[in-house]
């Protein structure tokens, strides 16, 4: 399912639950992977120097640095490189955003693993900085791949994953999302849990909807789930619809606490924004921030369908 | 004098007297903690001053914990106690300079202060829960790090602790089928 993973690091701990399920997963799909950083951006034009992206250090980017980076990768990654066999390291100048797009696209990547902050956060800190890593949103925003964004220890992974949550806001990306989660549900065995939230704060504006109005919206959510999505997914039973109403983030994780869900599959933008607009949705970015499991996030066709 | 006291048993004071059923009136005066405050004090006052449950869109769902938590013995061994305490930053390198302030729930007793987003809120709930000082870190060409008493107002208070309970996660899970 993963032929090529790439594995965008900054090489520091940070990265290091990332790079636990990036390894995982080759050991398991046997796949090429390639452990890409990104050295920073040249302090002007074609200069030759470049601005550390780790340091913010002025640095003179030549072959010998890059080759520095890449043995100090080595020397990093030795423990996991030594099991892993064969494992690609490649670096590149520039803004990280854009050079991790531009490796997915030079390898063909079927996945992108990430961290989600380039350092580590005070859970209070977070509040007041950007929530999720920008060069994440920005990959996220463009990737043509699935975006697995690891933020937080992992000890299962995709070895054991039992249970794959799909929160959808039914719109097209989301579709992406759920082909996503379907077929590596039916790949590995898990049980998918097709989600929805009903944002009621949104819906009725002030006025005061009933209790049965709130449930013949549910009802409504889930009718268009076993259309949209129930209905495309053959004869694989081992499936869950449940909708609930609330704050959307809140909603999903509570509901992947609940049901014990390894990974959270979900589409990256709010429903009436193109893709080619979209910013990191906040229901995204407040999921990745808290959720104990990996998020994946999905915004494309291409490497799904 | 504009002080608001959180007692052992959820109830706020406010100059000496039991605080009815206006709570938000109490927000923006300084907190002090009785002797014997836990956190399950905070999840009493919520349940004394339902409005308040109405700050953070997590505190529902952590009620319900609270309430499905035993009535004592809630503690854990690693650590002797929980402090509430408030960090300032000045960051001046790299990018634009600037200063952030947030608040930090944490574990203190054995040696620095620990972690508690791994733990469950049964096994913290009758910690003993303290108000800390205030960090000041300054990251210049070095780092120094000051540390202040300081005062917490009841708002930053509830919304700091629930802030910080909103990322416990469920290690619990993944631990048993490993």
């Amino acid at each position: 399912m993963f032929e090529k993973i790439i594995f965008a690091t900054t090489g520091t701990p940070t990265c290091d639950h990332a790079a636990h399920v990036a390894f995982d997963l080759k050991k398991k799909y046997n796949s090429e992977l390639t452990l890409f950083h990104s050295m920073g951006m040249p302090s002007r034009g074609f200069s030759p120097f470049i601005k550390d992206s780790r340091t913010g250090e002025n640095e003179y980017m030549d072959n010998d640095y890059a080759d520095w980076i890449k043995e100090e990768l080595k020397t990093y990654y030795a423990k996991q490189l030594a099991e892993a066999g064969t494992v690609a390291i490649e670096t590149s100048a520039g803004e990280s955003h854009r050079e991790i797009l531009r490796a997915a696209r030079k390898y063909d990547a079927d996945l992108i693993v990430m961290g989600a902050h380039s350092r580590e956060e005070e859970a209070g800190a977070t509040r007041y900085r950007s929530v999720v890593g920008s060069t994440m949103q920005r990959v996220a925003k463009g990737a043509k791949c699935p975006v697995l964004i690891v933020s937080r220890p992992c000890t299962t992974c995709l070895w054991y994953f039992s249970n794959i949550i799909f929160g959808t806001d039914f719109s097209k990306a989301s579709y992406s999302a759920f082909l996503f989660a379907y077929q590596l549900a039916k790949e590995i065995g898990a049980k998918l849990h097709l989600f929805h939230a009903l944002d009621i704060s949104s819906i009725h504006s002030g006025k005061t909807i009933s209790q049965d109005e709130i449930e013949a919206m549910i009802a409504e959510a889930r009718q268009r789930i076993e259309k949209t999505y129930v209905s495309q997914m053959d004869d694989y039973d081992n499936y869950e619809v449940e909708v609930w109403e609330g704050v959307p983030y809140v909603e999903i994780l509570k509901f992947a606490r609940e049901r014990n869900g390894d990974l959270i599959v979900m589409s990256h933008h709010t429903r009436e924004v193109d893709p080619e607009d979209a910013v990191l949705g906040s229901t995204v970015e407040q999921v990745v921030l808290r959720a104990a499991c990996p998020v994946a996030s999905v915004n494309r066709p291409d490497k799904v369908s | 004098m504009n002080t608001v006291a959180l007692k052992r048993n959820g109830t706020l004071f406010c100059d000496g007297k039991p605080v009815a059923d206006e709570p938000l009136m109490c927000l923006g005066m300084q907190v002090a903690l009785e002797e014997g405050v836990r956190l399950r004090s905070v999840f009493q006052m919520i349940e004394k001053y339902p409005l308040l449950a109405r700050l953070n869109p997590f505190l529902p769902t952590y009620m319900e914990q609270y309430r499905k938590a035993p009535a004592e013995g809630c503690t854990c061994d690693d650590f002797d106690g929980i402090v509430f305490s408030k960090t300032v930053e000045m960051i001046g390198y790299p990018g634009e300079p600037r200063l952030e302030i947030y608040s930090s729930l944490k574990g203190e007793g054995h040696d620095s202060p620990s972690e508690i987003r791994n733990y469950e809120l049964e096994h913290l709930l009758d910690m003993p829960l303290q108000l800390g000082k205030l960090r000041h870190i300054v990251f210049g060409d070095r780092v120094e790090e000051f540390a202040f008493g300081t005062a917490f107002n009841l708002f930053e208070f509830i919304d700091g602790i629930v802030w910080e309970l909103s990322f416990h996660g469920t290690l619990r899970a993944c631990a048993l089928r490993r």
